[in-house]
């Protein structure tokens, strides 16, 4: 008896072990050739480089708008400071304070089954866009994603899990969406029935509106060049 | 008992062998997932791209500050000159003064009703996403103004289907729908000719597509309702 279950054990060890090779083979015959890691390191070099030296030229492009504001003086100037003023704000160059609503975005945290397109349970831009739209149409009067402002030019584009904004940014999920405006109607519109929200959910997306007293969209900070528009005076 | 122990023996072996190939099962699982993958390089070179990209915006924004915070030094005509011009081009990217310059027409129609009802529809209408979509495409290739049907889009633009409608702020617009768009015109037709792109996709779903380049363009300004 004592000799049976000594061999039984035995067996059992064996096939445990022998599956344990066979996934382990399998395993590391799938892993192609190790990537030359290489190309991606000083590449993340060069990134971090490159944003460094980005955020020198903002900071340097920031003081310099200051610096034209301040040298402005006399009568005449001073009304075409209050114009440029005015004009900033409308351009989205000025912070903006105010009530509105905060939007979290996040990837479906669905369990995906066998066969099922994990591309259709991951937030698109598409997604964003319809958010932004939507907000816009409910009268939000500045908007950020992720702490850049939304301005007309501004494009949101997927690259791999995260979206580009701003031509410049990159962020990763999940996504926050502020937008200044009245938080009752912001977020009725969101949640209207078969809205965005609604259309979201479908595929898992994770949403959630919240209603804020404070909000600070910051301001644009990039340049603004215009290579081929340009001013038609009347 | 000699038995026993070496059976004892033999399974404590066996144990071993397994806690070693686990281990290494495990780490190997590990290395794979940290790896650095191609995308990963190429997810970088993309962004890097895009970072001198702004960088050259930037640096061109320098030196037009730089030249209009000397001319505000000279005097006063042209301190006003100098102002002027960066009102100009502020109101320009907040869309409240008419621009123009080359760019390219895009027209989407809806299909013509004929026998061919294969299509849903449901789907024969033009969607706002079809037009945001289009938007995006656009500023993304770098467009510097765009209009629809002579709205500019500015900021705060919403595109916003209403049965049959869109609204564009907050005005009423019909099929065709006619894109001005600002802009290198070659990059702009590139980003919605390319393969996979927006004019295929369109195509396909019955929409009638025209793409053409224009010297000379001139784009509305934003008006208040």
């Amino acid at each position: 008896m004592n000799n049976k279950s000594y061999h039984w054990i035995l067996l059992m060890f064996g096939v445990v072990m022998g599956l344990i090779l066979a996934v382990q083979f399998r395993a590391t015959s799938d892993m192609q050739s190790p990537p030359d890691l290489e190309t991606p390191i000083a590449l993340a070099q060069d990134l971090d480089e490159a944003r460094k030296d980005r955020d020198q030229l903002q900071a340097k492009v920031d003081g310099l708008r200051n610096q034209l504001d301040s040298a402005v003086t006399g009568p005449e100037l001073s009304r075409l400071k209050e114009e440029l003023d005015e004009a900033r704000q409308e351009a989205g160059m000025k912070d903006v304070q105010g009530a509105g609503v905060e939007v979290t975005l996040d990837d479906s945290n669905k369990v995906l089954q066998p066969g099922e397109n994990p591309n259709f349970y991951v937030l698109h831009d598409g997604d964003v866009l319809r958010v932004l739209n939507e907000l816009k149409a409910a009268g939000a009067k500045a908007i950020s994603l992720n702490g850049q402002r939304i301005i007309s030019t501004t494009e949101v584009r997927c690259i791999g899990p995260t979206i580009l904004v701003n031509k410049n940014q990159r962020l990763s999920p999940p996504f926050i969406i502020s937008a200044v405006g009245d938080p009752e109607t912001l977020s009725s519109a969101l949640k209207m029935k078969n809205g965005v929200i609604d259309y979201l959910k479908f595929w898992g997306i994770q949403v959630e509106v919240k209603k804020a007293d404070k909000l600070t969209i910051p301001a644009y900070t990039g340049g603004l060049v215009f290579d081929y528009a340009k001013p038609k005076i009347s | 008992m000699p038995q026993k122990t070496s059976m004892y023996v033999s399974i404590m072996l066996v144990a071993a062998v397994l806690g070693l190939m686990l281990s290494v099962q495990f780490r190997a699982v590990n290395r794979a997932s940290s790896g650095i993958s191609i995308d990963r390089a190429q997810e970088l070179t993309a962004e890097l791209k895009q970072i001198n990209h702004e960088e050259g915006e930037l640096s061109k924004e320098i030196n037009d500050l730089t030249f209009k915070l000397n001319q505000v030094k000279q005097g006063q005509a042209e301190a006003v000159t100098a102002l002027q011009s960066e009102l100009n081009k502020v109101r320009m990217s907040a869309g409240l003064i008419t621009v123009s310059g080359p760019g390219i027409e895009l027209v989407l129609d809806k299909p013509d009703n004929t026998e061919d009802s294969e299509i849903p529809p449901e789907l024969m209408v033009i969607q706002d996403e079809y037009l945001l979509s289009a938007l995006n495409e656009l500023w993304g290739a770098g467009a510097e103004a765009i209009s629809i049907n002579g709205q500019r889009i500015i900021a705060t633009t919403e595109i916003r289907q209403a049965g049959s409608f869109i609204n564009i702020n907050l005005n009423r617009v019909v099929p065709p729908y006619q894109i001005l768009a600002i802009g290198n015109p070659q990059e702009l037709m590139n980003t919605l000719e390319m393969t996979g792109g927006l004019q295929e996709y369109w195509r396909d779903l019955g929409i009638k597509v025209s793409i053409e380049k224009h010297e000379d363009l001139t784009l509305p300004a934003y008006v208040k309702k």
